[in-house]
């Protein structure tokens, strides 16, 4: 792969990684964190109190991710925050399809509709890559390499 | 000069925060974020009407019984043009019952009464608002509409119907609601029964720029 497709690959894959993460940020952060709350019930991981401060943090750290990511800010840091992110959410929706749990909405944008579980965990399997192509060859078009300019 | 580096990143990284923060809580305020939908039977009007008001009401405010007496005549004058979606913001601080007459209303809907279960609340306000012990006025009523009782006293303690009464109110607080009523017409706030007859005289205009082809 020549240079330039790889700096093409690595800022579509930023722009589409963060992108994903401010839309599901600010979806949610729009909307009743009791709301996400009792989407992350449904996962039977946390207890409501848990399911409710999950709530309160996590739109607004998917927001900041997102942004920082699609600004190349900290370009390897912030994909490699996302990457983590998304394997945490894979490892919530993987429990959930393996334990059969009626989840009805996954939560991940708030009220608007959501794939099955099974959909959800493949989606995100393509994020992941995504991420992992941010995090190799992200750094083209970024705020990183704006600021190394004299 | 890496140090300089990062320090400019970081700054980059702080600005970004700080007004992606304040804009999606200026939204919030300015209520531009999607408005949860009511449940059906809580919701007049059609669908397609051009002029959708949300009223967040507690059943033993007197305001809002008033409130809804003109949403009543707002319904008749503008017809097909209104649709109206009810949300209950119990003031728990100042009306201990309103909670449970919310639970009561919404399952007196589910039997399809919605309607005709707060007129009966809002119109004896003044007997149950206030009282000590559990009002017998929730029972009542609901055998005067020929609901099951045994049925709705159920439903009225079920999560499901609780939780819906938890998000509307979670709904209120992030909208900065803290007074009974308050309008979202076509998402503009309205506080009380007059803010809300100062917009709807803008409704002619709204019907008719809708009615456009």
């Amino acid at each position: 792969m020549n240079p330039g497709t790889k700096d093409i690959i690595g800022l579509a894959a930023r722009l589409a990684v963060g992108g994903i993460f401010i839309y599901a940020g600010v979806t949610k952060a729009l909307a009743p964190a009791e709301e996400f709350a009792y989407a992350i019930e449904s996962y039977r991981v946390l207890n409501s109190q848990l399911s409710l401060y999950a709530a309160y943090v996590t739109p607004w750290v998917e927001l900041y991710a997102g942004l920082l990511l699609a600004a190349g800010v900290f370009t390897r840091w912030s994909a490699l925050f996302s990457g983590v992110m998304l394997v945490f959410f894979e490892l919530l929706l993987g429990q959930a399809w393996l334990r059969k749990l009626p989840i009805t909405s996954c939560g991940c944008f708030g009220t608007s509709g959501s794939n099955s579980i099974a959909g959800e965990f493949l989606q995100n399997l393509a994020f992941l890559a995504l991420a992992a192509a941010a995090f190799k060859y992200g750094r083209a078009w970024s705020a990183d390499r704006a600021v190394e300019k004299p | 000069m890496i140090d300089q580096k990062n320090a400019r990143l970081a700054a980059l990284a702080f600005t970004l925060i700080f007004v992606s923060t304040v804009a999606v809580l200026m939204a919030r305020q300015l209520n531009l974020g999607p408005e949860r939908p009511a449940p059906g039977f809580r919701t007049f009007g059609p669908a397609d009407a051009p002029v959708h008001v949300y009223e967040y009401t507690d059943l033993a405010c007197p305001a809002c019984r008033q409130a809804t007496l003109r949403i009543d005549e707002m319904r008749k004058v503008f017809g097909a043009g209104l649709r109206v979606s009810f949300k209950h913001y119990p003031l728990l601080n100042i009306h201990p019952w309103s909670l449970q007459a919310a639970a009561y209303s919404d399952c007196a809907g589910e039997q399809g009464k919605f309607k005709e279960y707060t007129d009966l609340l809002f119109a004896s306000q003044e007997k149950w608002a206030g009282a000590k012990d559990q009002p017998k006025e929730f029972e009542t009523f609901a055998r005067q509409l020929k609901l099951d009782w045994e049925k709705l006293r159920v439903c009225s303690e079920a999560p499901e119907t609780l939780k819906r009464l938890r998000l509307d109110i979670a709904e209120a607080d992030m909208k900065g609601v803290n007074a009974t009523p308050t309008f979202f017409v076509n998402g503009k706030r309205a506080v009380g029964a007059g803010q809300l007859i100062d917009q709807a005289m803008k409704f002619d205009n709204v019907m008719r720029k809708a009615a456009k082809p």
